[in-house]
């Protein structure tokens, strides 16, 4: 149980670290192709990172149920 | 709202540490104090790191330096230095008549429901026809929808210049007919020299353009 939890911490994690890269590239990067990579890449990136995480936060509690 | 990208880029630096700590030894949420600080490594910070970005970028998509970014906009760029006032779109920039960091939006953006929002959604489709698409030549460069007289009245109307000026009282039925968009600005006949840039290379340019 704890290796299926923290697998997908490590997940969530390594997908929020990517987008967070993405970010402050697309913001020392002034054009418009930055401002659609930010949105599209790193807000993509943040937000399953975001979703991952908690889905770990809740699935423990059902991983935790089970036993 | 726009934050020094320095310092936007140091917290992203930072949360990033903390995540790869999580990443390298996701054992500690093990403890009480470990998922306190998850959620706030793994919850909160990037969340406002994204916020904080977006909110840059949108912000930073507004300014003049950004729309003329793109090559095809370098000709309307330069039409802002034209030496002559009847080049409407030089006279606003060059009398800060418009915020000049903010010359193109301030102008090309929609001053009814949802006008920054269209702004937008239209700067995303230049994005495409940019890279995917072909673009036009910027002398055939055209306004998706005939200039709207609300956009120039979001300023002017109230202005004694505008309610008082000569030639805009010389008529009793023009104010009215230009107020309620009946007859445009700029096409009736009155400024219709906004950027024209196929004219670019007969013009004088204002110094401020060196």
């Amino acid at each position: 149980m704890i290796a299926v939890l923290e697998k997908r911490l490590q997940l969530a994690g390594i997908l929020l670290i990517v987008g967070l890269l993405v970010e402050a590239v697309c913001l020392l990067w002034a054009r418009p192709l930055a401002f659609i990579l930010l949105v599209g890449l790193g807000g993509f990136l943040g937000v399953a990172g975001i979703v991952l995480y908690l889905y770990s936060l809740v699935s423990a509690r059902d991983l935790n149920a089970e036993r | 709202m726009h934050f020094p990208p320095m310092l936007l880029i140091s917290l992203i630096i930072v949360t990033a540490l903390l995540i790869s700590v999580f990443v390298a030894r996701p054992a500690v949420t093990a403890t009480r104090g470990g998922k306190i600080l998850a959620f706030v490594v793994l919850f909160l910070l990037p969340l406002l790191c994204m916020a904080m970005g977006f909110t840059s970028e949108l912000e930073r998509s507004k300014s003049t330096s950004f729309c003329l970014s793109c090559h095809i906009m370098e000709s309307h760029g330069r039409s802002l230095y034209v030496d002559d006032p009847s080049f409407l779109a030089a006279a606003h920039f060059q009398n800060h008549r418009v915020p000049a960091d903010q010359a193109c939006y301030t102008c090309h953006t929609n001053y009814a429901m949802f006008g920054g929002f269209r702004a937008k959604m239209h700067g995303l489709k230049h994005v495409y026809v940019q890279y995917l698409g072909t673009p036009p030549a910027p002398e055939a460069i055209k306004l998706y929808d005939p200039y709207n007289n609300r956009e120039c009245l979001h300023c002017h109307e109230g202005a004694r210049s505008f309610e008082e000026g000569a030639v805009h009282t010389a008529d009793p039925e023009l104010l009215p007919a230009v107020k309620a968009n009946k007859m445009s600005c700029l096409s009736s006949g009155c400024h219709q020299v906004v950027h024209n840039v196929g004219e670019l290379g007969k013009v004088k340019f204002w110094k401020g353009a060196q």
